[in-house]
C-alpha cells in the first residue's frame, strides 16, 4: 500500500511536508505527495505547514549536499505544480547519495527535477544579461521584465553585487513584484498600481547610442537571424532597447 | 564630429575582432563604485550576425600610420577617420554598464603617431576607469606591438585580459601583408605577459594583497585565409602558443575582404567553414587531449570539409573502437565522435548508480546519432560490428542532416598562382 500525503500548496508547506515524511516514513520513495484541493473525497493525510521545518530542511541539505540544495532552490523558482512527488524522491535520494545524485539521471525523479531546475537556472543566467535599466528623472534606474520563472530574488541579489553605487528597481510585470536597492540595502515587495515614471533627459540619447552600436557591431556579410533568435528568444525582446520597433 | 558618428565609425572598425569573451575573471565591485565581473561570463545581447555581445568593443582611433593590406584602417584606404577622447570612452562605458548593456570594455586601436603614443592613451582610459571611477567591470585591452614593456605592464595591472594579435600565421606573410609589423614585436610582449601572469599568480598565493596581472589571461587572434598557410601550420602554431606562452585562447577570424589589394587572395566569400573547423580542432587541443599531430599531418595538412576533426580522426583509427560505455575511462569516452565533455561527464556520473543500458544512455541525454558507430553498451553494439570505415563514412554523411547548416558555409576560393 502506498501512502498519500497532502500539503497546503505553498512552498513552505511542501518543504515542511517533505521534512516530515523523511523523518517518519521508512521508505520515502514509496510515498506520494500532492496539493490539497479540499474536495470531499480527497484521500490522504494532510501535513501541516511549519516554516522553521522547511527552512531547516533546506539548510541541512545545503550542508550535506550544496549542489543538490542549489538544484532544489532553482526548482522552487519554477513554481511547477504536479511534481511534488518527484521532488520528495529527489530530496530523499540527495540525503542518501549527496551531490552525486545529480548524476543519477537514469532515475525519472532526478531527471525531472534536474531538468526543471536547469531551465530556471538558464533563464536566470540569461536575464542577468538581458535585463535593461532605464534612468529615471530622479536619477534612479528601473528595469522591467516578464520572465517565465520567479527569479526576481536571485536576480536582484546579482545586481546588488554589481550596481552597488546606484539606486535601482527591478519590476516583474506579470507577478507584480519588485525589488529595490538603495544605499546598500535590498528590499522586496509587491506593487498594486504601477505607473511608469518619467525618464531622465539623457536617457533617450544613451539608448540611441546603444542602438547604433548594436547595429554596427554585426558583420554585414554574416547575417544570421536564426542564430540570433535561438540565443535571444523573441519573448525577451519587448524590453530590449536594441530590439524596439522590430 | 558628434559622439554618435564616432561610435559608428569606431565600433564598425572593431567588429572583425572575433573575441568577445568576458569570462575567466572574478573581480568584486568596489563598495562605492560600479561593477564586478562574473567568472562564467555573461552575454548581454546577440548581434544580427548571431554573435554574443558582452563588451563595448571599440577602437580608440582608426587613424593609422601603418598600411596592412588586409585592414580597412590602413593608411592608404580612403575611409573617414575618427578618434575618441578618453572622457568619451569612459562615459560610454559607464553609461552602458549602468544600464546593463555590457559586461565592460574591449579597447583596441589603430596606431596613432607611434605605438607608445597609442598605448599610453589606451592605458590612460583604463587607469581612469579603475582609479577615478572605481569601475569594477571587465576590461580587455589590446597591446599595440612595438610599445614599451612598461606600458604592457601597466595595461596588465588595470585590465582583466590583454592580448597581442598574431595577425598572420607566419613571418613571411607578415612581411608581405603587414610590412611595418615584426614577429619579434608581437612575440616579445606575449612572452612578457606570460611571465608577468605567472609571477602574479605566485605572489598572490603568498599574499592576497599582491596586485593582479590580467587575471583572465591573455589571448590572441589570427586572420585565416588572407595568407597561404595550411591548417596544420596554423594548428601547430596554436598548440605552441597554448603550451609555451600559456595563452587562454587563440581566436581565428575568417578573412573578410575589405580592401582591394593585389597581395590578397580573391575570395568568393569569407572562409567560414574553415574557420569553424579550426575552432573545432582548437577545442580538441584544449579540452580533449588531442595534439595537432594527431589531427593533421604533412601529408594531410587540411581539415576535412565534410567531417568535424574528431570524426575524421575516428574514421582514420578503426583500431581504437568500439569503446565500451560502461568501462571506458573519461579520456577515452571523449574520443568518441558525438560524445562531448558534457556527455562524457554524465556517463561517468550515471555509471556510479547502475550499468548504463542503451535506453539509459538516451535518458541521460546522450545523443547517439553519431556515436552509435563507435560504441558498445555492456558488449552490445548499436550497429553491425566491424563495418569498414568507408561504409561508416558514407552513412555518417547521409545521416548528417543536422550538419547541413555547416556544409552550407562557403568554402574558400583561392585563385591559383596567387601566392606563387
Ligand atoms: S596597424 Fe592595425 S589598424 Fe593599422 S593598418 Fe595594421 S591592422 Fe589596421
Amino acid at each position: 500500500m502506498m501512502n498519500n500525503y497532502l500539503y497546503d500548496g505553498t512552498a513552505d508547506g511542501l518543504l515542511s511536508a517533505i521534512a516530515w515524511i523523511l523523518e517518519e516514513e521508512p521508505d520515502p520513495e514509496k510515498v506520494t505527495i500532492r496539493e490539497r484541493m479540499d474536495t470531499l473525497f480527497e484521500e490522504g493525510f494532510t501535513i501541516g505547514t511549519d516554516a522553521t521545518q522547511a527552512e531547516s530542511l533546506f539548510f541541512r541539505l545545503k550542508q550535506y549536499a550544496p549542489d543538490a540544495a542549489h538544484t532544489l532552490y532553482s526548482f522552487m523558482l519554477a513554481e511547477k505544480e504536479g511534481m511534488e512527488t518527484s521532488l520528495l524522491h529527489y530530496v530523499s535520494l540527495a540525503f542518501k547519495h549527496g551531490d552525486k545524485v545529480k548524476g543519477y539521471l537514469t532515475h525519472p525523479a532526478v531527471r525531472d527535477i534536474v531538468n526543471v531546475s536547469k531551465k530556471a537556472g538558464r533563464e536566470l543566467h540569461r536575464m542577468k544579461g538581458l535585463l535593461r535599466f532605464e534612468k529615471l528623472q530622479d536619477g534612479a534606474y528601473l528595469a522591467k521584465m516578464e520572465p517565465d520563472f520567479n527569479i526576481i530574488h536571485p536576480l536582484a541579489y546579482h545586481f546588488s553585487c554589481r550596481l552597488r553605487a546606484q539606486h535601482w528597481f527591478l519590476y516583474d510585470v506579470k507577478r507584480r513584484t519588485a525589488a529595490r536597492w538603495n544605499n546598500g540595502s535590498l528590499q522586496f515587495g509587491t506593487i498594486e498600481q504601477f505607473t511608469t515614471p518619467a525618464l531622465s533627459e539623457d536617457e533617450k540619447k544613451v539608448q540611441a547610442l546603444w542602438q547604433a552600436f548594436f547595429k554596427t557591431i554585426a558583420i554585414p556579410d554574416r547575417k544570421n537571424p536564426r542564430l540570433q533568435k535561438s540565443n535571444m528568444p523573441m519573448k525577451y525582446w519587448k524590453y530590449l532597447v536594441e530590439k524596439q520597433g522590430e | 564630429m558628434d559622439i554618435l558618428a564616432k561610435l559608428q565609425i569606431l565600433s564598425g572598425a572593431a567588429r572583425y575582432d572575433a573575441s568577445c569573451a568576458s569570462s575567466g575573471s572574478k573581480r568584486e565591485a568596489p563598495s562605492c563604485g560600479t561593477g564586478n565581473t562574473s567568472s562564467s561570463g555573461i552575454c548581454h545581447s546577440w548581434a544580427d550576425d548571431g554573435r554574443c555581445i558582452s563588451l563595448l568593443k571599440i577602437l580608440l582611433s582608426n587613424d593609422c600610420i601603418y598600411d596592412c593590406a588586409y585592414c580597412v584602417n590602413r593608411s592608404t584606404n580612403p575611409v573617414e577617420r575618427a578618434s575618441f577622447t578618453a572622457r568619451e570612452v569612459i562615459d560610454l562605458t559607464l553609461d552602458f554598464y549602468r544600464r546593463n548593456y555590457i559586461e565592460g570594455l574591449f579597447l583596441s586601436s589603430a596606431v596613432m603617431r607611434s605605438p607608445d603614443h597609442t598605448m599610453e592613451r589606451m592605458v590612460r582610459v583604463a587607469e581612469a576607469l579603475r582609479t577615478e571611477e572605481q569601475f569594477g567591470g571587465y576590461i580587455h585591452m589590446k597591446i599595440i606591438p612595438g610599445c614599451s614593456s612598461e606600458l604592457v605592464r601597466k595595461a596588465g595591472l588595470y585590465a582583466d585580459r590583454i592580448s597581442v594579435n598574431i595577425e598572420l600565421p607566419s613571418q613571411a606573410s607578415l612581411q608581405r601583408l603587414a610590412p611595418q609589423k615584426h614577429k619579434h614585436a608581437i612575440l616579445e610582449p606575449m612572452a612578457l605577459i606570460g611571465r608577468e601572469i605567472a609571477t602574479s599568480l605566485v605572489e598572490r598565493k603568498a599574499s592576497r594583497r599582491a596586485p593582479r596581472f590580467a587575471p583572465a589571461g591573455q589571448s590572441t587572434q589570427m586572420i585565416i585565409g588572407a595568407s597561404p598557410e595550411n591548417d596544420f601550420q596554423i594548428l601547430r602554431l596554436s598548440q605552441g602558443l597554448y603550451k609555451k606562452m600559456n595563452l587562454k585562447r587563440v581566436y581565428y577570424s575568417a578573412y573578410v575582404p575589405v580592401t582591394a589589394d593585389n597581395r590578397l587572395p580573391v575570395l568568393a566569400a569569407p572562409p567560414l567553414l574553415r574557420e569553424h573547423r579550426l575552432y573545432q580542432a582548437d577545442w580538441l587541443l584544449r579540452f580533449y587531449g588531442f595534439s595537432a599531430e594527431e589531427i593533421l599531418s604533412d601529408d594531410a595538412p587540411h581539415l576535412d570539409e565534410s567531417f568535424d576533426p574528431k570524426t575524421a580522426w575516428a574514421l582514420r583509427h578503426p583500431e581504437f573502437f568500439p569503446v565500451e560505455i560502461n568501462r571506458a575511462d573519461y579520456v577515452t569516452l571523449l574520443r568518441v565522435p558525438g560524445i562531448g565533455v558534457l556527455s562524457a561527464r554524465r556517463i561517468v556520473a550515471a555509471r556510479r548508480f547502475s550499468l548504463i543500458t542503451a535506453e539509459g544512455l538516451k535518458k541521460i541525454g546522450v545523443v547517439i546519432k553519431r556515436a552509435k558507430y563507435f560504441i558498445t553498451c555492456s558488449g552490445r553494439s548499436f550497429e553491425k560490428p566491424d563495418q569498414p570505415p568507408a561504409l561508416i563514412r558514407q552513412r555518417l554523411l547521409l545521416g548528417e542532416s543536422s550538419d547541413a547548416a555547416v556544409s552550407a558555409l562557403p568554402k574558400q576560393l583561392v585563385l591559383p598562382g596567387l601566392f606563387a
